[in-house]
């Protein structure tokens, strides 16, 4: 949160839904939403690991609510989310991208972004020759999307950020929520 | 998080879920999801706490490399703030370690 303050308000909610018991709650509130929308019980794709990890290219993708400070901020006010998504150049220095996300205390992500966005780990695994190489660009998106953001993620940026990994030769996504 | 998850390996690419929330992650139905019991926005763990997160990436990498349904869910039981960690064996990684050394660096 540099680019916009959160109220109290908002930071006390975020406190609350902090607690994993609260978590378990909206967790099977939502899953009970999605599940009357349809969302649930349809066949799970599948795609196994084609090669060896000293070989793969990994990308990471998370709904953390991470941007470049001169890319617009995601929008905090529409009460069904954003579904739009941040490209994040691959060689970007993390203490340069900030966070804007209303629904989770990103503190500790924004001292240590590698607990939301480990790139600098994967930097040093693949000096190390467990993964082959890291993707060009990563993707981010806010997450806590409902209604008509939900429809537009699934018709339109999803597949787009989909697309555009598998453009980049991607084989592994490792996918963090906020 | 997890249609996205959906419609990434529906593409053709394997996907890893770190899951904050089981109840909702089931209900969507990921391919592989690595569950733990921690508080929103600590996918990886604690801030500064480098092995722990490298041991949540290499849970990660060997369920990309084990799982052979969807819908595999792994449930690692780490406590928030009360374990302990040590450097994953990444030469136990398939395919790992034939193309030089593996040293001990850390971040």
């Amino acid at each position: 949160m540099t680019q916009q303050k959160k109220s109290l308000l908002v930071r006390f909610f975020n406190r609350i839904y902090s607690s994993p018991q609260l978590l378990k709650l909206w967790g099977s509130l939502q899953a009970r939403r999605m599940s009357a929308a349809g969302r649930t019980g349809n066949p799970i794709p599948f795609t196994p690991l084609q090669k060896p990890l000293s070989s793969c290219r990994v990308a990471l993708v998370t709904t953390g609510g991470l941007h470049l400070p001169e890319q617009p901020p995601f929008n905090m006010e529409n009460p069904h989310g954003d579904a739009s998504y941040r490209a994040i150049p691959g060689d970007v220095d993390l203490k340069h991208l900030v966070i804007t996300h209303k629904y989770y205390d990103s503190r500790d992500a924004e001292r240590d972004k590698n607990i939301l966005f480990p790139l600098d780990h994967l930097r040093d695994l693949q000096k190390r020759g467990v993964i082959g190489s890291l993707a060009d660009r990563h993707f981010s998106f806010m997450g806590h999307i409902v209604e008509e953001q939900t429809r537009l993620l699934l018709k339109r940026t999803a597949p787009e950020v989909a697309h555009a990994l598998r453009a980049d030769q991607v084989d592994l996504v490792l996918m963090t929520p906020a | 998080m997890g249609l996205i998850a959906r419609i990434i390996e529906a593409e053709g690419i394997t996907t890893v879920v770190y899951s904050l929330s089981k109840e909702l992650t089931q209900a969507v139905g990921v391919p592989r999801a690595i569950y733990v019991k921690w508080p929103l926005g600590h996918p990886l763990g604690e801030p500064g706490r480098a092995v722990q997160q490298r041991t949540m990436l290499f849970l990660g990498f060997q369920l990309a490399q084990t799982a052979t349904e969807p819908g595999t869910f792994l449930e690692p039981g780490f406590r928030w703030k009360r374990e302990t960690y040590q450097e994953p064996p990444w030469e136990q990684l398939s395919g790992v370690g034939s193309r030089r050394l593996l040293t001990s660096t850390g971040l």
